[in-house]
């Protein structure tokens, strides 16, 4: 077996483990025969580990051949005319760290999991959600064309927003979960119009044909105008999903989820998916300067806008939602510099941490004691230093901005969502008068 | 050889599979209206459907040995034949006997009263003798009686007069344009040569008859209404076959060089009620309501895609086709289920079905994914194929598909939230499934799921009959890529080749693009 064989194994194993999974505990379900909570566990346990077994084996072949990218040819899904749909796949320095990280933490959480929804009347759903977010996440790292990226962000988006919704007899929960959905639906639309300016520019979605897939000294191939175009359409698609302004107000009202899918969805990988993709696409991003001035202004402004509101927040949950969102745009605006390894560095590491301050979070109030008694005393708040240095007016000021969400939600809802909303209202209940004529029902409606 | 061996014997199984597909819903719609059938209506339906969808299932099985040339029988007139099967309907036959059939199995018992089950099988007859045709004259006849079999199981609803009446007018119109347009297009071809005025104000007259009966923009007021105030088996049974569409196929598209304008005009009207349906299906305060927005615009990305000048983009249609009317029956149906557990459900609050019917939820988010395109359904295949289809053909077409498919994506899971989410109320019961609802929806998800996964042979075989539809030389090996004395696409270096003398121009050959496009 040559070592594209082994690397081509391993990789289409990283996929097929969470899939087979899915399906393993999907179908009983769907035919009214849920398998256990520990038969559920162990499955779910089982198809992560061989997943992140797989992608560490990766990570090792790679390294022997000098982390030489391999594309995989994984199938021609089908096939007419002059149109071919193929799955390829590409394991590179950036896809499979990647995937070791996404696929260990979700190992991980799923043994929190286990545990911490012991007895919920929605186990199986959460579980069939929790493998259905991994395969996607590893198909959407994995993917080497930009149709293969969006199915995997699809399946990110859908189970995102139905976790987020797990609760369903809350109606808290639930508006939370549409407005996340919308939210991501609508950022969609970056991610599909530069499906289809890649397309027309070089006749494929494949990321090869766009930039040298040599991460991270890919080459773009494609004019700077190209360039440019697709990088601000990813942009936009990435704005949603890293919870940017004016697209953060879903962030917070995430934490409506379970904590576990909290922690892996908003605090270690949904958050940073757009950072995923904007890293994978950094060749294009190099070649448009327009795309990565918009990541830094706007990665800045939400770092500031999310640092002050997270300080003003009364429950822990907002608090670590808004510290998300705060290094995640950090993350966006190293990425707009063009630094490569370091926004990776930063997205694992502050994964991993804020995960993990997600899932003690029920557990935060006992933390803060045992530091206290460690420390001989409460510590205070991180940098307050930098607002006492302003005016006592100014501070005020922001105060309120910050208990407003700096009125982003406000705007957003005043002048773009409500405008629409109320347009579409509008013609809806003029097609029902008009049908209302058609039926000869117009007087009785007037009476 | 095996061709020549072969093909007589799948004639006659062909023509026997029609026989038989139309033949029994017309029996058994024989019996249910002599009311000798009164206590076992439901068995009758289910039989004579059953029967149907194997017969129709023959029909494609033996359409694949035959070597591609349409079967015909009877007699002909213009371009039309009184049995006429293709590759196109010979993949759309089962796909309109599934949908039959689910609509006869899910029924709730107080629905399957006589007179319903006569007007359904009568109307299912028809539409399958509609399917199997191409006689430009029994297309009008057919079109009359689905037409008024729909009218009158509205009409005798409670509640449902109005939009009986919407209905009538409509179908009133689209049945004049359509009598009237045929038989100019009948008596002056406008794609020979000596074409004059008549054939022209016929492809128009069809081309209006087909918006009118398709619920397009600005006709499209009978689509919601239809939703509203009929039973669900006759709004879905009106809707999800499409008969509009399989007319538009067979005399405007099949001509494509005659009527390229009219297409272009349908194009555009389809296009802007896509995006706009899937809009309205935004705020619709009534689940019936929502249904019926999300219909009219899957019906419609139906026709701009038939509209297309390229086999892709035919291809692409032919399958939204199949996935959306596969995923919004699914849709009727849980929503007929629940209904007839739950009353009428109104998407104004928070209703908290969740905890009354976990399954119905399932199937109902199931389903709702696979109209909008989640990977691994034949919907997202679908899309693939229309946007690409549409961007190698126009960009504009491209970008409102995706308007629409982002669109209806909200539109769908905010029906679902307000349908499930929210407090139940602390004594509502609990609504176990049927066995024989489950195995209904979960055969049309198997259908979708299946279809998606593994979608070659289906859109290999809607390519062949798109080619067919087109009258591209779809038996010819295709020419080799890039040949110096064709000039390339300019996009993609596709070699293009005008087929009809005019404006249109297949693409045959050439350079691979690559793309699962999504949505």
């Amino acid at each position: 077996m040559s070592g594209h064989d082994l690397i081509s194994l391993l990789v289409i194993a990283q996929l097929a483990a969470p899939l087979a999974t899915l399906a393993a505990i999907g179908l009983p379900a769907l035919a009214d025969r849920p398998l256990s909570e520990a038969s559920t566990t162990r499955l779910v346990s089982i198809g992560f580990a061989v997943g992140f077994l797989s992608a560490v084996a990766t990570l090792a072949v790679l390294a022997v051949r000098g982390f030489r990218p391999e594309i995989v040819h994984v199938a021609t899904w089908f096939a007419v005319g002059h149109h071919e749909a193929t799955i390829h796949l590409v394991a590179d320095a950036l896809s499979v760290p990647y995937v070791c990280f996404s696929s260990g933490l979700c190992w991980l959480v799923n043994a929190f999991a286990g545990k911490y929804l012991h007895r919920e009347p929605g186990f199986t759903r959460f579980f069939i959600l929790l493998t259905l977010f991994g395969a996607g996440m590893n198909l959407m790292v994995l993917a080497d064309s930009i149709d293969v990226l969006f199915a995997g962000w699809e399946c990110l988006g859908i189970s995102s927003a139905l976790l987020i919704g797990f609760f369903h007899e809350r109606s808290n929960a639930v508006k939370a979960a549409l407005r996340a959905f919308t939210t991501y639906r609508i950022c969609d639309v970056g991610i599909l119009t530069a499906s289809v300016v890649i397309h027309r520019a070089v006749g494929s979605g494949d990321f090869d044909r766009l930039f040298g897939v040599n991460w991270p000294n890919g080459t773009c191939l494609v004019s700077a105008t190209t360039a440019t175009a697709v990088s601000l359409l990813l942009v936009f698609a990435a704005l949603g999903k890293t919870a940017q302004v004016p697209f953060s107000g879903w962030l917070p009202r995430a934490m409506e989820g379970p904590t576990p899918s909290s922690a892996i969805f908003y605090g270690a990988l949904s958050i940073h998916a757009g950072a995923y993709v904007l890293l994978r696409c950094e060749p294009l991003l190099e070649q448009a300067p327009l795309a990565r001035a918009a990541l830094i202004l706007i990665g800045t402004g939400t770092a500031i806008h999310a640092s002050l509101v997270g300080r003003v927040q009364t429950d822990l949950k907002s608090v670590l939602a808004f510290a998300s969102m705060t290094q995640a745009s950090l993350i966006l605006v190293e990425i707009g510099l063009g630094w490569r390894v370091i926004p990776l560095v930063h997205v694992i590491g502050h994964a991993i941490l804020r995960s993990l301050q997600i899932l003690r979070s029920p557990s935060a109030l006992h933390d803060r004691h045992e530091l206290a008694a460690a420390l001989g005393g409460h510590p205070g708040p991180s940098g307050s230093w930098l607002i006492s240095i302003l005016p006592q007016a100014w501070q005020t000021h922001l105060y309120r901005i910050a208990l407003d969400r700096g009125y982003e939600e406000m705007a957003v809802s005043r002048f773009v969502a409500g405008p629409i909303v109320r347009l579409l209202e509008r013609a809806a209940a003029l097609e029902k008068a008009w049908i209302a004529w058609l039926a000869g029902e117009s007087s009785e409606h007037r009476r | 050889m095996i061709a020549s061996h072969v093909m007589p014997a799948a004639r006659d199984w062909i023509l026997s599979g029609v026989a038989v597909t139309v033949a029994a819903p017309l029996v058994a719609g024989g019996l249910a209206a002599l009311g000798v059938a009164d206590r076992f209506l439901r068995p009758l339906s289910v039989a004579a459907m059953a029967i149907s969808f194997v017969a129709s299932l023959a029909i494609a099985l033996a359409w694949q040995v035959t070597d591609g040339t349409p079967v015909a029988f009877g007699a002909a007139s213009g371009d039309g034949q009184l049995i006429f099967i293709d590759g196109l309907n010979a993949v759309l036959l089962p796909y309109v006997g599934l949908v039959l059939l689910a609509i006869v199995l899910v029924a709730p018992r107080r629905s399957l009263e006589s007179a319903m089950v006569k007007r359904l099988l009568l109307g299912a007859a028809a539409t399958f003798a509609l399917f199997a045709t191409s006689h430009p004259l029994v297309l009008v006849v057919l079109w009359a009686v689905t037409a008024q079999l729909t009218w009158r199981s509205t009409r005798v609803t409670p509640g449902g007069r109005p939009a009986a009446r919407v209905f009538a007018i409509s179908m009133w119109l689209a049945l004049a344009c359509m009598a009237a347009g045929t038989a100019l297009l009948v008596a002056d071809p406008p794609w020979e040569r000596s074409s004059g005025l008549m054939g022209t104000a016929g492809g128009w007259l069809v081309a209006v008859a087909v918006m009118l009966r398709k619920g397009i923009f600005p006709f499209h007021s009978w689509y919601p209404a239809l939703f509203s105030g009929a039973p669900m088996a006759t709004a879905l049974a009106a809707t999800m076959p499409q008969v509009a569409s399989y007319t538009a196929v067979r005399l405007l598209v099949g001509h494509a060089d005659g009527v390229a304008t009219e297409l272009e005009f349908l194009a555009l009207f389809a296009l802007v009620t896509a995006v706009y349906g899937a809009a309205l299906a935004l705020v619709q305060r009534d689940l019936r309501g929502f249904i019926g927005a999300l219909a009219m615009s899957q019906s419609a990305l139906v026709l701009a895609g038939l509209s297309g000048r390229l086999p892709m983009e035919l291809n692409g249609a032919f399958c939204v086709w199949i996935s959306s009317g596969l995923a919004i029956t699914g849709i009727g149906l849980v929503t007929w289920a629940l209904e007839s557990r739950a009353g009428d459900i109104s998407l104004e609050t928070l209703q908290g079905r969740f905890w009354d019917a976990p399954a119905l939820a399932a199937f109902f988010l199931l389903f709702g994914m696979a109209a909008i395109g989640l990977p691994g359904t034949l919907s997202f295949v679908a899309d693939d194929l229309i946007v690409s289809g549409s961007l190698d053909d126009q960009l504009h077409a491209g970008l409102m598909v995706i308007a629409s498919t982002v669109l209806c994506g909200i539109a769908v899971m905010r029906c679902w939230f307000h349908v499930f989410g929210g407090p139940s109320a602390v004594d509502s019961p609990q609504h176990a499934i049927l066995p024989r609802e489950r195995l209904t929806f979960t055969a049309l998800i198997a259908a979708l799921f299946v279809l998606g996964i593994w979608p070659g042979p289906l859109v290999q075989a809607l390519e062949k009959a798109a080619e067919q539809v087109l009258r591209a030389p779809a038996a010819l090996p295709p020419p080799p890529l890039a040949p110096p004395s064709i000039p390339a696409h300019p996009a993609h270096g596709a070699a293009t080749q005008h087929l009809f003398p005019g404006s249109l121009s297949i693409m045959t050959a050439p350079s691979v693009t690559k793309g699962i496009f999504p949505c």
